[in-house]
């Protein structure tokens, strides 16, 4: 049975969209008591290591104090940032140790940051962000131990892992970032405090994950279509007056109108480059380049990202196979 | 989040002068012209630009020992500044409050305060007073991660929020109370997690990004003034001086200090200003060049300002009448 790998976001669920909209504030201390819940399903299952990240806050050495596990727990050796690459780097080691899956505690930006490494190691991601359209909301009890179930028997995980598409951002071909949820093009700008949350300087919008149940950018793209996008489909938005105007969810306890201009569907063989230039351009929520006039930049689709563990078909498949019951 | 080219470069221009006073304190203090304490802001200018330029010229704040920036930041005559830090009749106090008490009221600035943790709850006497006027102005207050463990940093957070008052309090987390590290003094890694159980928001934003935290405390104000009640907001940076001058830091490692300047804010917002085409390297170097001649004009006037006459030495001690809150 392979290891398991935690990769927990300190920094997760306490950005300006608290102050700006309704967010909730995703204390550390409640992320170590998620861990520890992890721990004890993945122990649960007989998982014989779960390696964490290290971090500054020491979620995962707090969440082993007092625990009674027979499975032993490890930490990454890494040097720490106290930044988003911090994930980047912890999945690129979990994923070159070969581990079993990753579970991550964060947000779209946290399971962003992971995706760029984690190659095809599958990823179990728990929700302790603001806008959640890629992690589940799960209690970590049940996450430890659907992880536990894709740690024993990866030789069945295509009964349960399911591969996500990603959005890829290019310049002048050559790929320089990416998305799980959603690209946003808006007006020139600073970065400052990262979050988006400002319909009024939106330009365009890409989505690879529209669904009218989803909060964020991507709720937009939900609603306006009515239907989930599905597996190899993306959409293209393009915001101004003219079109039409969605009442959409952009993050907790903030309802904007969006005037949307045109809307389409797209293809994993399109590349379509951003129309306004300069730009600030957010990926999942978090406003992260800076593009100067003179760049040319493109989005596309690619429906081979990061492999995902569903929770559910996971722990039904296990229960069908009996691994929960108990011998005399 | 949209400025002005103008009032982008003025902020660039202030963290310079800011930087280039401070230093020129330290070097005074070398050279032993400077006596007594001076705790020096050097590191920490994006904070003191960040939340200044967020403000209205009506609205209050109430700073710590460490804050001569928070009052240039202000507006405050840089002459009258470096004149007050060293005793001479011209300065803001005229020269009787010196660096750790340093104030500004006409920029509304109250002051350097010497005391560590009081000055959260004259920040909040002086947003009661805005609210019975109600005047549409806020009330702000600086204090260190120190401070924040004292008992006036929870009393002034509970009784702003019970009175539902037009407070900012602003935790400027620099790692190090005197030389106590942060993280063996704290059960949490967020101050502003604490903002949770006194009903309000609370924000962790990147002290050494100036316009992270100018859009942060605008938002925030913007939210105080609309009446939804005070806030906590907590800048993480770094003070790259001893807590006073002198300070020989053996509670930190000259390791962790590089690692800390390699964050410099004033080279992160400049290049923000170039990569985005906001300023070229000659208009940068142009503000660069204006604030280091009004320093000298400012350490020229000082130079010729006499001390206030021995004859004064026990006026403008005592606060005597009443006066109106402005």
């Amino acid at each position: 049975m392979k290891p398991v790998g935690i990769i927990a976001n300190p920094a997760s669920g306490k950005d300006i969209r608290r102050l700006v909209a309704y967010g909730s504030v995703f204390d550390n201390h409640e992320k170590v008591n998620i861990v520890r819940r992890v721990i004890l399903g993945l122990n649960s299952m007989g998982v014989p290591e779960a390696i964490c990240m290290p971090d500054f806050y020491g979620i995962g050495i707090r969440a082993i104090e007092g625990l009674d596990v027979a499975m032993k727990i490890s930490f990454l050796e890494m040097e720490m940032e106290g930044h988003q690459d911090d994930s980047t780097v912890a999945a690129r080691l979990l994923h070159e140790m070969r581990v079993g899956c990753i579970i991550t505690l964060g947000g779209d930006g946290t399971n962003r940051a992971v995706a760029k490494t984690c190659g095809d190691t599958p990823l179990l991601p728990i929700s302790t962000g603001t806008n959640n359209v890629f992690p589940f909301m799960v209690e970590g009890t049940l996450a430890g131990i659907a992880a536990g179930v894709a740690a024993r028997n990866p030789s069945e995980e295509g009964r349960y892992v399911k591969q996500a598409p990603r959005l890829e951002v290019r310049r002048n071909g050559d790929l320089i970032d990416l998305a799980l949820v959603d690209v946003v093009v808006s007006k020139s700008g600073f970065i400052a405090s990262r979050a988006m949350w400002d319909v009024s300087s939106l330009k365009e919008i890409f989505l690879c994950k529209a669904d009218p149940e989803n909060i964020g950018f991507s709720a937009i793209g939900g609603l306006i279509f009515g239907v989930p996008l599905a597996q190899a489909q993306g959409a293209y938005l393009s915001i101004g007056e003219g079109g039409k105007s969605v009442r959409a969810p952009i993050a907790p306890g903030l309802i904007c109108s969006v005037p949307v201009l045109t809307y389409r569907h797209f293809s994993s063989e399109e590349e379509i480059p951003i129309s306004h230039m300069p730009a600030l351009i957010a990926l999942d929520g978090e406003r992260e380049l800076i593009v100067p006039p003179g760049d040319a930049l493109s989005v596309s689709l690619n429906p081979k990202g990061p492999r995902v563990v569903d929770i559910p078909l996971a722990l039904r498949w296990a229960a069908e196979q009996g691994l929960f019951i108990e011998q005399p | 989040m949209e400025l002005p080219k103008e009032k982008l470069l003025e902020m660039y221009k202030t963290m310079v002068a800011i930087r280039g006073f401070e230093e020129s304190l330290a070097a005074a203090v070398t050279a032993g012209v400077l006596p007594g304490f001076v705790h020096l802001g050097v590191g920490q200018e994006a904070v003191h630009v960040g939340v200044c330029s967020a403000l209205r010229p009506s609205d209050w704040i109430s700073s710590t020992h460490r804050d001569h920036g928070i009052i240039l930041a202000r507006g405050a005559d840089i002459k009258r500044m470096r004149a007050e830090i060293f005793g001479k009749v011209t300065g803001y106090c005229k020269g009787k409050g010196g660096s750790m008490h340093l104030a500004a009221l006409d920029k509304h600035a109250t002051g350097c305060n010497g005391i560590l943790g009081p000055s959260q709850t004259i920040n909040l006497g002086i947003a009661l007073a805005l609210k019975k006027k109600k005047q549409a102005d806020i009330a702000v207050v600086m204090f260190g991660d120190g401070a924040a463990h004292r008992g006036e940093f929870h009393e002034a957070l509970n009784l702003a929020a019970c009175w539902k008052l037009p407070a900012l309090a602003i935790c400027v987390n620099n790692h190090y109370a005197i030389s106590v590290c942060f993280d063996d003094a704290c059960a949490v890694d967020d101050i502003a997690a604490r903002a949770a159980g006194y009903g309000m928001p609370g924000l962790v934003v990147d002290g050494n990004d100036v316009m992270a935290v100018h859009e942060a405390v605008s938002e925030t104000a913007k939210s105080i003034r609309a009446g939804k009640g005070p806030a906590l907001i907590e800048l993480k940076t770094a003070r790259w001086r001893g807590h006073f001058e002198g300070d020989p830091q053996p509670y930190r490692t000259p390791e962790q200090l590089e690692s800390d300047k390699k964050k410099d804010p004033i080279v992160r917002f400049s290049t923000q200003l170039l990569e985005q085409g906001v300023a070229t390297e000659a208009e940068l170097k142009v503000l660069q060049a204006q604030a280091g001649k009004e320093l000298q004009e400012a350490i020229e006037f000082t130079e010729k300002s006499a001390y206030p006459p021995l004859e004064e030495i026990y006026t403008d001690l005592i606060y005597e009448g009443r006066r109106e809150v402005r």
